[in-house]
């Protein structure tokens, strides 16, 4: 049992409270998620539950904090660690030991476990997250999903009541993180263990859990069932992502149309919208063909080998063109990176030729390419070095040697463009997530590039960034521009893109059209299209891939 | 630069005791400092060699050397530019420094150069040997079971897991910086130097985050608990580890009893001594090669016995 009383916190050095007067009780056994916009205060929860709040953060306490029947304040995180068991975002962060049964042993060694117990514990952790194939190998061999698996094991071999799991999913890829979700859900399930997982991809789990929680600003806004959450609190406008099949079922409401009940899952929406849809049957859905200019990309059969290592990339021929917004979807290692380096001169070719607007990378530089193409990468902070805002967005402006008068417009515009005004001499690295984000895609788009490239750039980004960048980036392609975006995540494809490439081992599988790549894909269709699927014999097209697409037909 | 991490390759000096290796490692090093005589080191660095080919790891063991060969390459061209002693005078420069006198570079220090270059590459072959074959954490162990203070050996151990995680985090700010038009070759210095800031800034911001992050994770399980901790997974050591930590020890007896007997020295300045060595110094190169390399004839039988 937790019992959290007018919980208020400051961290060291900071005005505003991370939490203010938070009150929770969780039952033994629930299943609670936590959701908000980023810097809710969601971590900061989590840390006071295993009281790395107060006792290794430090900062400004007050109010109650009971777990399992300890009072945290008066209790450190090291004796609560057989209570409560912790698992963070990055798993590269949190592995300790070179090979997987000692990282698992490592929390029992620390309490001083007899061997014979240890053994005992790492059998059954390791049966339990089905990893024991695992145990001899070696911990850098392992995939993020495996790693992030031997992490929820090492935590588990100390038998914790509740389990905190703060984002565990955001570093990894869709399949991974369903993997690893179903794990928590069973060890909820079957072992009775009281679960806290911090999530913005409600879509993966909403359907699992038993109770909702909302932050916002440190404080607890909305908290129940997430049928209740979901149909009573404005979560969108907090930044947090509504899944699909809900937020349809709310705009149907907003417009008048009578649906009972809020859908958790595919199934559970295709029930309740049965008749909505019967009745709009025969609608056709209004293709806009969008034109594009010449090519700007020409890849033709383009063969990448690394040194001492796998062939990435198997005879891949492509034309992009201008004003074309492209996804490059495909598993890890299915060579998606690997391709879009060819484009910018990061990698050049082992065999086979790459044109960008007609410049063959072979003989261009990185630099040269770069007043061309524009690459953004997942990390703002891989980005982000300069001591003001404004130096991180001259900065490529003065490599690619454009004049003082050049530059002084450019960056005002671009300033001005990203929202960036009041922060021009700002510290870019204490500026919050989205901003960085911001001063990022303003760093390499002040060049205006014809081409932008963009490798996995909303990987555990939250809904409201995601979709800011996305309707720019949108806007960019319009103008003309090309934009080619590698990404796992579905659900944007669907709404943003043009056009998909499917990438597998190293060859380009599928090319064409968003529609019909995504529709009828087995696994990879967005949630409305899996609804829709069901309702195509009443004449609805089974190629609708948005809520705005679907809300059309339902008009 | 993967090349330099341990792998598993469970190669019988890969399932040598911890202990014997790091016996063998050290006593060789007293043996490198004892020898003078560049025969005797010679076939020192070459008795390394058995070693590196029973465990397999001959690619990696070669990029360690690359690296050693420059700082060989480094030491004799300064020993030769520094070093004036010696008769045989090959070249002279036409001007004086103050206090050091002419400068002149002689056959003798260019000698002495190589000579000790050739004690550094058997070191280095050993140290390569070392990590390219024990696991890092039964090294952590052994330094526990040496009485080391346990956390000091935990953030060594910890520093070198995460070596390769820098490397990648190197390479990918750099793709990053480079896509932002940076150039890292062209330019004065200044520029160049301004350049890599824009690398190593977002490499040590990274790296405080990960930090905090790693102290976070260890702190949830429970690290420093206070306890006397325990050791899952203990270093084995059987009858057979005792006599292959005694052949470890074997180089540096070795070593001592030549240092005694006065064997392995040798003349360098102001002339270059012959090799004029006596019958039981001949005697002493066929042993001193086969006890720097009985590891390996151990390692096997090691294997014989566990299998038995």
């Amino acid at each position: 049992m937790i019992r959290i009383r007018d919980l208020t916190f400051h961290y060291g050095d900071a005005s505003k409270p991370a939490l203010q007067d938070v009150n929770l009780e969780v039952e033994d056994g629930e299943f609670v998620l936590v959701t908000g916009p980023s810097g809710c205060g969601k971590s900061s929860l989590c840390r006071c539950l295993n009281g790395l709040i107060p006792h290794f953060y430090g900062g400004k306490i007050a109010g109650g904090l009971e777990v399992q029947g300890l009072d945290v304040m008066k209790h450190t995180t090291k004796e609560l660690a057989t209570r409560v068991g912790m698992v963070f975002q990055d798993p590269e962060n949190q592995l300790v030991a070179m090979d997987v049964e000692r990282e698992i042993a490592f929390g029992l060694e620390n309490l001083a476990f007899p061997k014979g117990v240890i053994a005992k514990r790492m059998e059954e952790s390791l049966d339990t997250l089905g990893i024991s194939g695992l145990r001899y190998r070696q911990v850098h061999e392992l995939s993020d999903g495996e790693k992030q698996k031997v992490i929820i094991a090492s935590v588990l071999a100390l038998h914790p009541d509740v389990l905190v799991l703060d984002e565990p999913t955001s570093e990894l890829d869709p399949k991974s993180a369903e993997e690893v979700l179903s794990v928590v859900q069973r060890l909820n399930d079957e072992l009775g263990i009281t679960v806290i997982l911090v999530e913005h991809r409600l879509d993966r789990v909403v359907h699992l859990v038993d109770r909702m929680i909302v932050l916002d600003e440190g404080r607890i806004v909305a908290d129940g069932n997430p049928r209740a959450v979901l149909s009573n609190c404005d979560i969108a406008s907090l930044g947090a992502g509504v899944p699909p099949i809900v937020r349809i079922v709310q705009r149907l409401r907003g417009n008048g149309v009578n649906v009972d009940g809020i859908p958790l899952t595919v199934k559970e929406g295709r029930s309740m919208l049965k008749e909505v849809f019967r009745e709009a049957g025969g609608s056709e859905l209004s293709q806009v063909e969008s034109a594009h200019g010449k090519p700007v990309i020409e890849i033709d059969k383009l063969w990448h080998t690394y040194p001492e290592g796998p062939t990435a990339l198997k005879n891949v021929s492509l034309r992009i063109c201008q004003g074309e917004f492209v996804a490059i979807m495909g598993r890890n290692a299915s060579g998606k990176t690997t391709l879009v380096k060819h484009i910018n001169g990061l990698l050049k070719p082992t065999k086979g030729k790459v044109r960008v607007t007609g410049i063959d990378t072979q003989r261009a530089t990185i630099a040269e390419l770069a007043r061309k193409v524009g690459f953004i990468f997942q990390n703002p902070n891989d980005h982000i070095f300069a001591d003001t805002v404004e130096e991180e967005i001259v900065y490529i402006l003065k490599n690619l040697g454009f004049d003082g008068a050049e530059i002084a417009v450019r960056v005002d515009e671009t300033l001005e463009m990203f929202g960036l005004k009041e922060y021009r001499k700002q510290y870019p690295r204490s500026l919050s997530g989205g901003e960085r984000q911001r001063v990022a895609v303003a760093s390499v788009l002040v060049a205006r590039p014809e081409v932008l490239i963009l490798d996995e750039p909303t990987r555990g980004m939250e809904y409201r960034l995601k979709s800011e960048l996305m309707r720019f980036l949108d806007g960019y392609s319009e103008k003309g521009n090309t934009v080619v975006l590698v990404t796992h995540d579905v659900e944007t494809v669907a709404e943003y893109a043009d056009r998909v490439i499917l990438l597998s081992e190293g060859r380009v599988v599928v090319d064409g059209n968003k529609r019909d790549v995504l529709s009828r894909a087995l696994f990879f269709s967005p949630q409305i299209n899996r609804l829709v699927q069901a309702f195509e014999r009443y004449g609805i097209p089974n190629n609708i891939l948005t809520v705005d697409e679907a809300l059309d037909i339902l008009k | 630069m993967t090349s330099f991490r341990y792998k598993e390759k469970g190669t019988v000096i890969h399932r040598l005791n911890p202990f014997c290796k790091l016996a063998w490692v050290a006593s060789l090093f007293v043996l490198a400092l004892v020898l003078d005589n560049p025969l005797f080191l010679l076939l020192l660095f070459l008795s390394t060699l058995p070693l590196v080919i029973t465990a397999q790891v001959w690619k990696e063991w070669t990029s360690f050397m690359k690296f050693a060969i420059y700082i060989c390459l480094a030491i004799i061209v300064i020993n030769a530019l520094v070093s004036y002693q010696g008769t045989h005078v090959l070249a002279e420069a036409p001007f004086r420094i103050p206090v050091m006198g002419t400068p002149i570079i002689t056959l003798e220090a260019i000698f002495y150069g190589i000579a000790m270059s050739i004690r550094l590459l058997a070191i280095i072959s050993a140290f390569a040997i070392l990590t390219l074959t024990i696991n890092p954490d039964d090294m952590m162990l052994s330094m526990i079971r040496m009485k080391l203070p346990y956390k000091s050996v935990l953030v060594t151990a910890l520093s070198t897991r995460f070596v390769p995680t820098l490397i990648d985090d190197v390479e990918r700010i750099t793709d990053v910086q480079r896509s932002r038009g940076l150039e890292l070759d062209k330019g004065r210095l200044p520029r160049r130097i301004k350049g890599r800031m824009s690398v190593i800034i977002p490499l040590l911001s990274n790296s405080l985050d990960r930090t905090v992050q790693i102290a976070e994770a260890m702190e949830s399980r429970a690290f420093g608990s206070g306890t006397k901790r325990t050791f899952y997974k203990d270093i084995k050591t059987s009858r057979i580890d005792i006599v292959t930590l005694i052949f470890g020890f074997a180089p540096c007896a070795l070593g001592i009893l030549m240092l005694i007997l006065g064997y392995g020295g040798y003349q360098y300045y102001p002339t270059l001594g012959g090799m004029n060595l006596s019958g039981p110094e001949w005697s002493m190169l066929p042993i001193l090669a086969l006890t720097v390399s009985s590891v390996v004839f151990l390692a096997f039988l090691k294997r014989r016995i566990d299998l038995d």
